[in-house]
């Protein structure tokens, strides 16, 4: 059972890496700030996602705060963005 | 009794994996849209694509995973619900951060889209429509 579950979730890793380059493609050729905070924001869920998949594989729970950091952080990111396009003020 | 268990396990990885492989799916055409899809607005679409059914759905499978997997000892109920923990922030916090960078661009009228029929927000904030 074990190898199954661990053969099943390399073999998933490679389209997620191959969606991370896809979103990273959006990222460098995104024409207005907000195309690439959309891209931004893709890549970090997806990161989360992709984090706790890796520690099933790496037996490892240490991976499971840093990605709910990382959501929270990738939605502070859209609230700045989105303040400072809007009003020019960033949120003092 | 231990046959039921082993049963039981593999019943819940099935299902996990069943999960991760929509997930891992969506994602991956959700990373296509957005580089096909010509504008902003409609590149948003392929955003909650790829955060709610690329991020959520894996995250809940992933769960399931690791909840079906013994051989990963304790630390796989800790996983589970820091994986649940995940699902639930991004399936809440998706929506709104998308909904925050369309309204500051639309706003902001950073992103013009050019064959414009009709822009019924125009038309209700007051300003001249399309």
């Amino acid at each position: 059972m074990e190898s199954w579950v661990i053969n099943f979730l390399t073999i998933a890793m490679f389209f997620y890496i191959a969606s991370f380059l896809l979103y990273i493609v959006r990222l460098l050729k995104g024409p207005t700030i907000s195309d690439m905070v959309l891209a931004i924001d893709a890549l970090g869920y997806d990161l989360a996602a992709f984090l706790i998949i890796l520690s099933i594989l790496f037996r490892n729970p240490i991976l499971i705060p840093c990605s709910i950091v990382l959501t929270l952080w990738i939605y502070a990111l859209d609230i700045y963005v989105a303040k400072y396009l809007e009003a020019k003020e960033m949120s003092e | 009794m231990n046959m039921d268990v082993e049963l039981i396990n593999w019943i819940v990885i099935i299902i996990g994996q069943i999960l991760i492989t929509i997930g891992v799916f969506c994602d991956f055409v959700a990373a296509l849209l957005m580089i096909r899809f010509p504008n902003f607005y409609i590149r948003l679409h392929a955003l909650t694509i790829g955060s709610i059914g690329g991020a959520v759905v894996p995250a809940v499978g992933a769960a399931l995973i690791a909840i079906g997997s013994p051989f990963l000892g304790t630390f796989r109920w800790f996983l589970a619900g820091g994986a649940l923990v995940v699902a639930l922030f991004i399936f809440i916090l998706g929506g709104a951060g998308s909904h925050a960078i369309a309204r500051a661009t639309y706003r902001a009228k950073i992103v013009e889209y050019r064959p414009c029929y009709i822009d019924q927000l125009a038309e209700d904030i007051g300003e001249d429509g399309c």
